[in-house]
């Protein structure tokens, strides 16, 4: 088993956009094509294995070394500090990470008087550390999806969340503040992964880079 | 049959049940036996310490994980070490100064440290590692690590790295920056992670020399086999970080003779014991295992904080992580359970307990079946509790039987045959 290679990928459009790339450097899973329910995909002759999990979980299967890489967005990363390598950025999965409010409340609202305010994100920790960097004292409320429910219903004021297009923003009514980070989908090492199998994950990670495309953009 | 009583261990912590707590045992007592024979004499560190003292040894990294109370006695605060490095180094520098160097200590031992309440972490960590103090020259890094690759296989580990990286390297090209210390932070942050373009992201805004900006991006990418020292040498252009490379290629000049060079990996951009170390460290990883089994490294500066400025190296392993990483190949070397358990039909335990005394003065594991049970009860026990052998003695001068409890099969014995040893199992 330890002479595999395998990969955590995010189920998903991710998933498919890491394949295209993988396949210019000619790393396939023919058994992929017919997924149905199988989350774990082998390519027996180039001894590769595809592991399909939740974003989330991405990193926690690497760092403990259940997948050598994985691909994840950089928001997750940020808000999971998982003690891992990162050494490529793949520029696909574009996307903001930001503090959004109501139109109505951002039309007399300075964000430099802030001093406590409540958020609801599915980033607890990295708006912590956003808010508390800039010595504003923040409530987080934990979500775990539509993020843009919470001001219209009063649970917080303002939110912490990702936005591509920005279209569901607006169509909720919220309009962008600040700009926390800039997320795009990045390739992750498990540590000891690249030291014992260091030949295969450099080349590998030397073949991408001369792949990748310039510029971030936005997996639709 | 009791109810069971909810008992729950905090979060962190474990249990070692006989099979799992044998292998820890063969990992300690391998793990020793070799540190013996290279010379190191053990050290048993206390369990508590007062805190100020313990913090004298300690990176703001240890300190913040360190278990901490109050001492009713005195009430100062007293902590529970997350290292025994330190201790060790207190030791040296305070009970053992007026004794000639260097140093050859080893020590085992538990730490505890708080961790994350995520999954997977361990608060406690068992230890078990060597100190080498004072000496500063080459010569004893090539020590470490060639003791390191002879404990990893006397344990039974056959597919390994030890990746060995110089804090110095690193410290000359990040020390002297034009950088403010949340840039500095950040940089490290990268380099820890070989974020290439992160690092590019974060140097944009700063005001570095084209020179040193090649050395910081260099960084990411110095690692795998030898050839990086080559790579590294026509990057850096600072007498620091060539002398760590020279350093470096010295001790892996001492390491040919030990012919271990394809367990030895680089990297020259690891950040991990940065505050602590001084020059060479390493760590240990096993394939298919995601953590590091062992670190160590160089740490001129530790004992000069307890008043005895010596040069010093050590490394330690995680048993807990070696146990899981090698738990399967540990099934053969742990010898399953007991040798002999000693059934007696007669109603006079004499004789089993003269024949129980008289097996293990020859060396077998005996313990005695006390409960009044019949023979096939006994060999249900026997086989759930990982005995070898049932040992059925019949009353006076009828004889043994001797039954392997794998198969079943029987055999006819004697005293007299097992007096004078004649006898296999």
């Amino acid at each position: 088993m330890n002479d595999y290679l395998t990969f955590a990928l995010p189920k998903g459009r991710i998933m498919q956009d890491s394949m295209e790339l993988f396949a210019k450097i000619g790393i396939t899973c023919p058994e992929m094509d017919d997924p149905g329910r199988k989350l774990v995909f082998e390519n027996h002759a180039d001894k590769l294995r595809f592991m399909a999990v939740r974003s989330q979980d991405v990193p926690t299967y690497v760092e403990q070394g259940c997948a050598d890489i994985g691909v994840v967005g950089k928001d997750t990363l940020l808000e999971q500090e998982k003690d891992l390598y990162e050494p490529l950025d793949l520029q696909f999965g574009y996307c903001r990470l930001v503090v959004a409010e109501p139109k109505e409340l951002r039309q007399d609202d300075d964000p430099a008087g802030w001093s406590n305010i409540r958020v609801a994100s599915k980033y607890p920790n990295m708006t912590e550390k956003y808010f508390a960097a800039k010595g504003i004292q923040v409530e987080v409320i934990k979500l775990y999806g539509s993020i843009e429910l919470a001001p219209l219903v009063g649970l917080t004021e303002r939110i912490v969340d990702l936005v591509s297009t920005g279209g569901t923003m607006r169509e909720n009514g919220l309009v962008e503040v600040e700009t926390i980070a800039e997320v795009t989908s990045r390739l992750i090492v498990n540590r000891a992964s690249l030291k014992t199998k260091h030949r295969r994950i450099t080349r590998l990670i030397e073949d991408l880079e001369k792949v990748i495309e310039a510029g971030p953009r936005i997996s639709e | 049959m009791s109810d069971i009583i909810e008992t729950r261990l905090p979060t962190g912590v474990k249990d070692f049940l006989p099979v799992k707590a044998a292998k820890l045992d063969y990992l300690q007592t391998t793990l020793r036996s070799i540190f013996r024979q290279w010379g190191f004499r053990p050290v048993a560190p206390a369990v508590l310490e007062d805190l100020a003292v313990l913090e004298l040894g300690l990176g703001t990294d240890l300190r913040e994980k360190t278990f901490r109370f109050d001492d009713r006695q005195t009430g100062r605060l007293v902590a529970f070490p997350p290292d025994i490095t330190p201790q060790v180094a207190r030791i040296a520098a305070t009970r053992m100064r007026e004794m000639p160097l260097p140093f050859r200590l080893c020590y085992d031992g538990r730490v505890l440290r708080h961790t994350e309440q995520r999954l997977g972490k361990d608060r406690e960590i068992f230890q078990s590692g060597v100190e080498l103090i004072g000496l500063d020259n080459p010569e004893a890094d090539a020590e470490m690590i060639a003791m390191a690759v002879e404990c990893l296989k006397a344990v039974g580990a056959t597919e390994f790295t030890i990746d060995i990286g110089q804090v110095e390297f690193l410290r000359g090209i990040l020390n002297d920056l034009p950088l403010d210390t949340a840039q500095a932070l950040a940089v490290r942050t990268a380099i820890a992670a070989k974020d290439v373009s992160g690092l590019q992201q974060l140097l944009m805004k700063t005001s570095l020399t084209d020179q040193q900006r090649e050395e910081v991006l260099a960084l990411p990418r110095l690692y795998g086999g030898r050839e990086v020292l080559a790579r590294a040498r026509k990057v850096i252009t600072n007498t620091t970080s060539q002398q760590a490379l020279d350093n470096l290629e010295r001790t892996l000049e001492l390491l040919a003779v030990y012919d271990i060079d394809e367990y030895i990996t680089l990297d020259l951009g690891e950040m991990r014991g940065f505050d602590y170390h001084t020059g060479l460290i390493f760590q240990g990883f096993l394939t298919g295992f995601g953590r590091a089994v062992c670190a160590g490294g160089r740490y001129d500066g530790l004992t000069a904080r307890y008043g005895f400025p010596a040069p010093a190296t050590g490394f330690s392993f995680n048993l807990f992580n070696l146990l899981f990483a090698l738990d399967r190949e540990l099934d053969a070397q742990v010898k399953e359970g007991t040798d002999i358990l000693l059934f007696a039909s007669d109603h006079d335990k004499t004789p089993a307990q003269i024949l129980a005394t008289k097996l293990r003065s020859q060396g077998y594991s005996v313990a005695r079946d006390i409960i009044d049970r019949d023979r096939p009860a006994s060999l249900d026990y026997a086989r759930r509790m990982h005995f070898r052998y049932l040992l059925v003695q019949h009353g006076k001068e009828e004889g043994l039987t001797l039954i392997r409890v794998a198969d079943g099969q029987e055999t006819s014995l004697t005293d007299e045959m097992i007096k004078a040893g004649h006898f296999e199992i």
